[in-house]
C-alpha cells in the first residue's frame, strides 16, 4: 500500500510539475518581451541596449562595470531582456523618446513588493539558496529584495548590500541588536561573525531539531543539523550517553544564541537552577517517560557552593563516552 | 550632490550598530581609485595601535571584550576589477581584513572570482576565546578554559553563471587550549590539553533536467579530540589535598575520532508567480571511536595500589531528514505555502569498559539508545485584502516519537509521542507608503513535551511599526511569549515581554543621530526537587526555582563633520539588568525558605560602554584616528568572587589609500 501510494504521489507530481512547465513556457511565449511589468502603466518599446542609457546616467554607467551584474552584459549570451539596464528597468525606447518620461520604464520604488521579487527572481531563482524566498517570512512581512540591497549604490561590492550586513540586519531585528550589546554574546558586532553564518535572509527549510520549531531564516548544516555544530564540533557527537534535550529540543533548550547576561549564553545565571528545572522528578516528561531523574541521594547537598556548580563534575554535559552521568 | 548622498549614507551605516568596538575607524581614508592596466584597484588599510588598562576582574574583561595592548592592522581592504569584464586571470578580487596582529577576533575574507569560468571564496579567522567560569561555585572555578580558536572556510564554483555547476568545498576548525576532565571514581576536575580539529570536504553540482534545478552534494566531515594529562610531582590542580597527598602518578589519554559522511539532495523549481516547489532529502552516516586510557598509583601506607581503567567503543547516529515546500499562488492577492519536514535520527552503539584494579571485574556497557523521529506540516495563506491590508493565518502539526532505552543497573526502555498543535495570524498594515504595521499572534498545544522547560500551552504576540522616510527611520516592535507547562509536581511557567524602539535621523550631510532603548522582561517558575543536607540526602520537594530578569538596554551615537576634513563621533550603550527590584541578595523568602535560592532568583548588573572617537583627514590618501572606549561590569550584589570590571581601551591610527 505504501509503495503504491508513493508511486501514485510520484505521478501526480511528475504530471504536476509537467503540465505547469508547459502552463509557464505558454505563458511566457504569450508574453512579448517588449511589454514587461511597469506599475504605472505599459511600457512600449524595443530594447536599445544599455549605451542607450549612458548620455543621461552616466554615473550610473560608468562605474556598472563593478556591479555584479555587469556579468550578464560581459557574457554576451544573454537576451537583451535579461542584460543590463533593460535586463530590470525594462525596454528604454520609450523612456528615449519621451526624455525620460515618468511611467514610461520599470522603476523599482513604485513597484509593489510583490512585483519587486518576482522581477528580481526572473534571473535569481536558479539557486538553492534562494529555493525558499517565495515562503521565507521576509516575504511574508513585505520584505523583498531592495529592502536589504541596493543594485546602483551598494556599500559592500559582494552581495550589493544597502549597508554593511550587521547593520542592515539589526536595523530592523531590534531585540537581537539590543542582545548583542550583552556582557556575553556571539562577536558579531566585533565584525568577527556575520548573522548568514547562522541565518539565510532567504528562507529556510523546515527546522527539524525540535517539535514546532520555526525556520527564523536559520540555516541548517550542510548535514541539516543545528547550524551552531558547525563552530561547534565537538558537541555534535554521537555519544554513548546522550544528553536527549540537547538531541531532541536543541541547544535553545539551554541557551540563548545571540547575547545574554550570562555566562555561556546561558538562560540563567547560575546553573544549578536550570538543572534543577528539568531534573525535578516530575512525572510524564524525560525519556523514560516517568520524569526528569532527581539527584542521587549522595553525595549532592545544594547547600553547599561546590555543588550548585552541576557542570564541575558533570563537566561532559553535551554528551559523554565513558560515563552515564558525563563525569567525563 | 553625489559626494554629499555618500557621505549621508557612511554617517548612517557606521551610527547604526548597537555596540561597535571604537575601533577600526568606519570611515576609510578615500576612496581614490587607481587604473593599473585592465584592472581598477582601490585600496585602503588602517594600522593602528590598542591599548588598554583593566582595574577589577581581569578574567571576566577577556572573557567579555578582551581586547589587548600592540600594533594592529586594524582592517584592510582591497578590490580589484577588470575594467571590461575580459581579465586574464580573474575579473574581481576583494579582500577584506580585520584585527590582524593579535587581536582577538582576527578575520580575512577573499574572493577571486572569473566572470562566467570560476568564482572562489576563502574566510579565514581566529579567535582567542577565554572563559572564567560560572560565578556560584565558591571562586573556585574549574571552568576555565583560554582557548584559541581557528576556522577557514573554501568554497569553489565552477561554471558559477551556467546552468551546470559544480561546487568543491572544505570547512575546517581547529581548537587548542586547555579542556577539563574527570578521573573515573575521584572528585576532582583536571585540566588536559586538548587538540580538536574539525574538516569537513564537500563535492557537489547543480544543473537543471526537464525544468527542475537539482542540487546534490556529497560532504566527509571528520573530527578529531586528542588530549592526555600527566599529573605533575605536586600534584593535580583541582584536586582536593587530601587526593593529592595520596597521589603517585595519574596518565590518561581520552582521544576521540569520527566521520559525518553525508549526501543532500535538493530538487526545486520556480513557475514565476504562481507555482513553485522545492524539496531536500539528507542523509547523514555519524560515527565516533573513542577511547579512553587511563592509569593512577595511589599510595595506602608503604603500598603502591596501580588502577588502571580503559574505555573504548564506537557510537553510531544514522540522521535522514527530508522537506517539501510548495507555494501557490493562484490569483496574484493570494499566496499559500505548505510545508513538510520529517527527521528521523537513531543513537546506537557498543562500549566495553574495564577497570584493571585488584578484584574489579570487566564491565560491558550496551549504548543508551534514542531514537527520535519527528513529521511536521504547516500550512499559511496569505491574502492581500486591498493595497494597504493583508492577512495571513496558518497552521502547524508536528508528531514527534521518542524511543530512549538506557543502560545501567536497570535497562529502562520508554517510548513517548508527543504532538503539537499550533496556529498563527496576522496583518498587515501600509496606510501610506512610509509606514508599516505588522501585527502578529501565535497559540500552541503540545500534548505531552519532552522537557519540563518546554510549554505545553503557549501563545505570542508580536507587533511592529516602522516608518521609513528619506532621512528618518523609526522603528518600535513589541513581543511577549507566555508559556507554561502543567505536571505532576507544579506547573512550570515563562513569561518573557520585550519592547524595543529605535530611531535614526540625518537630517544633513554632516550630522546624524541614531539611537534606541530597549526593555526585556523575563520570569520563569519552575518546581523544583533537590537534596540537602542537614542530614544528609534529605529530598525537598514542593518548592519552586524563580528568576526575574528585566533587562534595560539603552544606545546612542551622534557623529558629525567639521569642513569635511575632521569626523568626530560619540556613543555610549548600557545595559542594566534591574532584576526584580531588591535592594539586597536576600530577597522575599518565596520559592524557597532557603537563602541559596533566594540570592540566585534574579542577577541586576551594569554592562556601559560609552566611546569617543575623532578622525581627521590630512590628505585625500591619509586619515589620523584616535578612539576611546570604556568598559565598566559590575554584578550589583557583588557575588564571591567579584566579576566586576572597568576597563579604559583605547587606539590611535593611520588610514591610507592607495
Amino acid at each position: 500500500m505504501s509503495k503504491f501510494s508513493g508511486l501514485l504521489f510520484c505521478a501526480v507530481m511528475v504530471l504536476f510539475t509537467s503540465s505547469a512547465s508547459a502552463q509557464a513556457a505558454k505563458s511566457q511565449a504569450a508574453s512579448p518581451t517588449t511589454t514587461p511589468l511597469v506599475a504605472s502603466g505599459k511600457p512600449s518599446g524595443k530594447y536599445l541596449g544599455s549605451t542607450a542609457c549612458k548620455s543621461c546616467h552616466q554615473e550610473i554607467f560608468d562605474p556598472f562595470y563593478k556591479n555584479a551584474h555587469n556579468k550578464s552584459v560581459v557574457s554576451g549570451k544573454e537576451p537583451p531582456e535579461r542584460t543590463g539596464c533593460e535586463g530590470c528597468h525594462g525596454p528604454g525606447e520609450g523612456h528615449i523618446e519621451s526624455f525620460g518620461g515618468p511611467g514610461t520604464i520599470i522603476s523599482f520604488p513604485k513597484l509593489s513588493k510583490q512585483q519587486v521579487l518576482d522581477r528580481c527572481l526572473t534571473c535569481h531563482n536558479q539557486t538553492l539558496s534562494r529555493a525558499n524566498i517565495r515562503r521565507s517570512s521576509h516575504t511574508v512581512n513585505d520584505v523583498v529584495c531592495t529592502n536589504c540591497h541596493s543594485i546602483h549604490h551598494a556599500a559592500t561590492p559582494q552581495k550589493l548590500l544597502a549597508k554593511n550586513q550587521t547593520q542592515l540586519c539589526e536595523g530592523c531585528h531590534l531585540n537581537v541588536k539590543a542582545q548583542f550589546s550583552m556582557p556575553f554574546k556571539h562577536r558579531v558586532n566585533e565584525g568577527f561573525m556575520n548573522c548568514t553564518d547562522c541565518h539565510n535572509p532567504h528562507g529556510t527549510f523546515q527546522a527539524t531539531w525540535a517539535n514546532g520549531a520555526r525556520p527564523r531564516h536559520v540555516d541548517n548544516s550542510k548535514a541539516n543539523e543545528e547550524p551552531c555544530m558547525n563552530c561547534h564540533a565537538d558537541k555534535r557527537g554521537p555519544f554513548v550517553f546522550e544528553h536527549s534535550p540537547v538531541r531532541v529540543d536543541g541547544c535553545m533548550s539551554c541557551h540563548v544564541p545571540h547575547g545574554s547576561a550570562n555566562s555561556r549564553l546561558l538562560t540563567r545565571p547560575v546553573v544549578f537552577t536550570l538543572c534543577l528545572e528539568c531534573h525535578n522528578g516530575a512525572g510524564n516528561l524525560g525519556r523514560q517517560g516517568d520524569g526528569v531523574k532527581v539527584q542521587a541521594a549522595a553525595p549532592h547537598n545544594m547547600a553547599n557552593p561546590v555543588y550548585q556548580g552541576c557542570v564541575n563534575c558533570h563537566i561532559k554535559i553535551h554528551g559523554s563516552n565513558s560515563e552515564q552521568k558525563y563525569f567525563r | 550632490m553625489r559626494k554629499n548622498k555618500l557621505a549621508i549614507f557612511c554617517f548612517v551605516t557606521s551610527a547604526a550598530l548597537a555596540q561597535p568596538p571604537v575601533a577600526p575607524s568606519p570611515t576609510s581614508a578615500s576612496t581614490t581609485e587607481n587604473d593599473r592596466g585592465n584592472y581598477n584597484i582601490v585600496n585602503n588599510f588602517e594600522l593602528g595601535y590598542r591599548f588598554h588598562t583593566v582595574g577589577g576582574s581581569q578574567n571576566q574583561y577577556r572573557s567579555t571584550v578582551n581586547y589587548g595592548n600592540g600594533i594592529r592592522l586594524l582592517s584592510g581592504n582591497m578590490l580589484m576589477n577588470s575594467k571590461d569584464g575580459k581579465g586574464h586571470l580573474f575579473d574581481q578580487l576583494s579582500l577584506t581584513t580585520l584585527g590582524l596582529g593579535r587581536d582577538p577576533y582576527e578575520s580575512s575574507v577573499l574572493r577571486v572570482e572569473k566572470n562566467g569560468l570560476y568564482r572562489y571564496d576563502v574566510s579565514w579567522r581566529q579567535n582567542n576565546y577565554f572563559n572564567p567560569g560560572l560565578v556560584t561555585d565558591g571562586g573556585v572555578s574549574f571552568h576555565l578554559t583560554d582557548t584559541q580558536y581557528g576556522m577557514q572556510d573554501h568554497n569553489f564554483i565552477l561554471f558559477p553563471q551556467a546552468k551546470y555547476k559544480f561546487f568543491l568545498g572544505y570547512t575546517g576548525s581547529a581548537q587548542q587550549g586547555p579542556a577539563y576532565s574527570q578521573e573515573f571514581g575521584r572528585a576532582g576536575i583536571q585540566l588536559m590539553d586538548v587538540r580538536r580539529r574539525w574538516n569537513e570536504y564537500r563535492v557537489g553540482s547543480e544543473l537543471q533536467i526537464l525544468g527542475i534545478r537539482l542540487n546534490w552534494m556529497r560532504g566527509w566531515e571528520d573530527f578529531k579530540e586528542d588530549n592526555g594529562f600527566t599529573a605533575a610531582p605536586g600534584g593535580v590542580p583541582g584536586f582536593p589535598a587530601t587526593a593529592n597527598a595520596n597521589l603517585r602518578g595519574l596518565t590518561k589519554a581520552d582521544p576521540v575520532h569520527g566521520t559525518n559522511p553525508y549526501w543532500r539532495v535538493a530538487l526545486f523549481q520556480d513557475f514565476g508567480k504562481w507555482f513553485s516547489w522545492n524539496g531536500r532529502f539528507t542523509y547523514t552516516s555519524g560515527r565516533r571511536a573513542f577511547a579512553l586510557d587511563e592509569t593512577f598509583l595511589t599510595a595506602a601506607g608503604a603500598n603502591i595500589t596501580t588502577t588502571r581503567a580503559v574505555n573504548f567503543g564506537n557510537a553510531q547516529r544514522p540522521v535522514a531528514t527530508g522537506n517539501l515546500n510548495l507555494v501557490f499562488a493562484p490569483i496574484a492577492k493570494l499566496n499559500i505555502v505548505n510545508s513538510t519536514a520529517v527527521y528521523n535520527a537513531r543513537t546506537q552503539g557498543d562500549s566495553t569498559f574495564a577497570q584493571l584494579s585488584p578484584g574489579t571485574p570487566t564491565r560491558i556497557f550496551s549504548y543508551n539508545y534514542l531514537g527520535v523521529r519527528t513529521l511536521s506540516n504547516d500550512t499559511t495563506v496569505n491574502y492581500q485584502l486591498v493595497k494597504k491590508i493583508g492577512v495571513f493565518a496558518g497552521y502547524h502539526y508536528s508528531d514527534r516519537y521518542i524511543n530512549s532505552s538506557e543502560s545501567g543497573a536497570t535497562n529502562t526502555k520508554a517510548q513517548q509521542t508527543n504532538i503539537l498543535n499550533a496556529t498563527n495570524f496576522g496583518v498587515r498594515l501600509r496606510p501610506i507608503t512610509a509606514l508599516t504595521v505588522q501585527l502578529s499572534a501565535e497559540i500552541g498545544r503540545s500534548n505531552r513535551p519532552f522537557a519540563p522547560v518546554i510549554p505545553r500551552n503557549y501563545n505570542t504576540l508580536n507587533g511592529r511599526v516602522q516608518y521609513k522616510a528619506h532621512n528618518l527611520q523609526l522603528v518600535a516592535t513589541a513581543n511577549s511569549d507566555y508559556g507554561n507547562n502543567p505536571i505532576s509536581i507544579v506547573t512550570y511557567s515563562s513569561h518573557s515581554r520585550r519592547y524595543a524602539f529605535d530611531g535614526s535621523w540625518t537630517p544633513r550631510a554632516w550630522f546624524s543621530l541614531d539611537g534606541g532603548y530597549s526593555k526585556m522582561h523575563l520570569n520563569t517558575a519552575g518546581g523544583i526537587a533537590y537534596r540537602a543536607t542537614p542530614p544528609a540526602g534529605t529530598l525537598i520537594t514542593g518548592e519552586q526555582s524563580l528568576y526575574f530578569s528585566n533587562l534595560h538596554t539603552v544606545y546612542g551615537g551622534i557623529r558629525f563633520v567639521v569642513k569635511d576634513r575632521v569626523e568626530i563621533y560619540a556613543g555610549l550603550t548600557r545595559v542594566q539588568d534591574t532584576g526584580d527590584g531588591r535592594a539586597t541578595a536576600a530577597g522575599l523568602p518565596i520559592g524557597s525558605p532557603r537563602a541559596v535560592f533566594d540570592v540566585v532568583q534574579t542577577f541586576p548588573l551594569t554592562f556601559a560602554s560609552p566611546s569617543a572617537r575623532v578622525s581627521l583627514k590630512i590628505n585625500h590618501r591619509m586619515r589620523w584616528n584616535a578612539g576611546y572606549q570604556y568598559y565598566g561590569y559590575r554584578q550589583e550584589f557583588n557575588r564571591n568572587p567579584d566579576l566586576g570590571y572597568r576597563a579604559n581601551t583605547g587606539y590611535t591610527s593611520l588610514s591610507f589609500a592607495f
